[in-house]
């Protein structure tokens, strides 16, 4: 029989031929924009060292690299913590699987739904006549600057967590459903202390579902500004501008696009940095 | 009952209340009638507080609103059609020939970095490309662009299900002659059935509720729902209840899908 020699090459060729479509283009051109600055009219100008230059003298820049690391970092501990705390309560305290598997439905919902929708919810409820104040006003309490300037960062990380929180419970869940019910027998026959029987038997498995999960928010939380488009516009003043938000600004609102093509590669080459890490973790196993 | 137990349950009715009090909200909002929308007190409670109204649901069904969720279904269902196959044969690749040239596993996290890339950072790009090719703000530009953005998902989904699926299967197919598209289409896709059906939902879901591409390479003719709510807050008066109104209808797909896919959720994220 003729066997056709066959090359596992071309099983890629189609997945490579559709994104190096889109992304060479997009490539090429953040390199090129990066290294040439063309005003209207205008000749390209050699721009690089100037973008270099500007990026590490850029305060607001910094600012914004410190409110992301604080948007993401306090998000992804608060999301963590508390989806690890909500998924060992419900294999504990809900023996009923029917009635565990309708609470853990309702408990994902969030996430299953669009920024855009999760924004403009959170948009009712913080906005300042919006739900939040009506109760609180209704109860005789004084209504509070949801999205003030010293308050909008949190409120933010705040509709975050009501959406997110899901991802770490479902991933920390599935590990804990994963742990042998015989280990915990044990453990209450040894009369191990809560605590104990958490770090002995518990942590040990559902360890590497917090740590890919913490991974996942903190990357999902870096690239999406969704919420602060649709929610504060990165304000008021500076508030909620972080990295994600400036370069859009820098991009569409000042239009200096040699300087957004240079901050946009910096950031991509720090995502490919990100994804080596969670790569790392995820094929340690 | 011991008391540990009962604190447990008040934290997890807490937490309860937490995620469906903003749920609740949206919905009552989007009965409501305009002017019932933001009161002191606030009105909570249909029939007792305020009169049910379909003043916001009116409002999408006599304007282009209802077309948003028609543009919405055709750029998710042709991107994730056209994803599919392509991402199918990658996948067979980067599970049945780890060793091979671009299906080894630094071609694999090339891929994976894609996954990660952030849209904010390579927007104005592809703004600026389907501008050049006179395509901005048409069907092909976000349909060709949710393609490319879908692959990596598609691709890390469906590598986990080809996983699943034992060599030795093939094996014999193999030994008999059969060439790699008769394997995957006589023995392994057969198997995958329901795992297709998932990566189809999920990597469709991901487009359905994708927001930054549409809002910029749309805006005028193509207008997905996601990119309408936004348009609803200029002009004099924040059309409130109508935003609650698209957030409910779009709530759906995503709900059904959590119910039907529950199962193969986590794939999103492990891959397995």
């Amino acid at each position: 029989m003729p066997k056709k020699t066959f090359s596992p090459i071309f099983l890629q060729i189609p997945v490579t031929a559709i994104i190096w479509s889109l992304v060479g283009f997009v490539l090429v051109w953040l390199i090129y924009s990066f290294l040439y600055s063309t005003s209207p009219g205008g000749q390209p100008t050699f721009a690089a060292l100037n973008n270099l230059i500007t990026m590490f003298s850029d305060s607001r820049l910094f600012n914004a690299v410190l409110r992301t690391i604080y948007y993401a970092g306090v998000g992804t501990v608060i999301e963590v913590l508390l989806g690890m705390l909500v998924a060992l309560a419900l294999v504990n305290f809900i023996s009923n699987t029917t009635v565990r598997f309708v609470v853990l439905m309702i408990f994902l919902t969030p996430m299953a739904l669009s920024e855009a929708i999760a924004s403009h919810t959170w948009l009712m409820l913080l906005t300042p006549q919006g739900y939040l104040n009506s109760i609180l006003r209704s109860l005789g309490l004084p209504p509070v600057g949801w999205l003030s300037e010293s308050m909008a960062l949190t409120s933010l990380i705040l509709a975050d967590v009501w959406q997110w929180t899901s991802l770490p419970l479902l991933l920390i869940y599935a590990a804990r459903v994963s742990v042998p019910q015989e280990l915990y027998e044990m453990a209450s026959l040894e009369r191990l202390s809560a605590f104990k029987t958490f770090r002995v038997v518990t942590w040990p498995y559902i360890r590497n579902a917090v740590v890919v999960a913490a991974l996942l928010r903190f990357i999902f939380m870096y690239i999406t500004i969704d919420k602060i488009l649709l929610i504060t516009f990165g304000g008021p003043g500076f508030a909620t501008e972080t990295l994600g938000y400036y370069i859009w600004m820098q991009s569409f609102s000042y239009r200096n696009i040699s300087y957004a093509a240079t901050l946009s590669l910096a950031t991509l080459i720090g995502a490919t940095i990100v994804a080596y890490i969670f790569w790392r973790v995820m094929t340690r196993r | 009952m011991r008391s540990s137990h009962i604190l447990g349950l008040i934290g997890l009715a807490i937490f309860g209340v937490f995620i469906l009090g903003p749920l609740y909200i949206t919905i009552i909002t989007a009965i409501k009638n305009i002017n019932d929308v933001f009161t002191i007190p606030p009105k909570l409670i249909p029939y007792a507080d305020f009169q049910p109204s379909s003043e916001a649901f009116d409002f999408i069904f006599n304007t282009r609103g209802k077309y948003t969720f028609v543009t919405s279904l055709i750029v998710a269902s042709t991107a994730t059609a056209i994803a599919l196959i392509p991402s199918l044969l990658a996948a067979y690749g980067f599970s049945r020939y780890p060793k091979a040239a671009m299906n080894d596993e630094r071609s694999f996290f090339t891929m994976l970095t894609l996954r990660m890339v952030p849209p904010f950072a390579v927007v104005l790009p592809i703004f600026l490309y389907w501008n050049q090719l006179g395509l901005f703000d048409t069907y092909p530009s976000l349909i060709w662009t949710y393609t490319v953005f879908s692959i990596p998902l598609a691709v890390w989904l469906l590598k986990g299900f080809v996983d699943d699926v034992s060599p030795s299967i093939e094996d014999a197919a193999k030994v008999d002659g059969y060439g790699f598209l008769d394997r995957l289409r006589r023995y392994i896709i057969p198997i995958l059935g329901p795992a297709l059906a998932a990566t189809i939902a999920l990597v469709w879901l991901f487009l359905w509720n994708e927001f930054l591409f549409a809002l910029k390479l749309g805006g005028s003719r193509i207008v997905t729902y996601t990119a309408y709510l936004p348009q609803l807050r200029v002009g004099q008066r924040v059309q409130w209840n109508v935003l609650g109104a698209i957030g409910v209808l779009g709530a759906i797909p995503p709900l059904i899908i959590l119910i039907l896919f529950r199962k193969y959720l986590i794939r999103v994220y492990l891959g397995r």
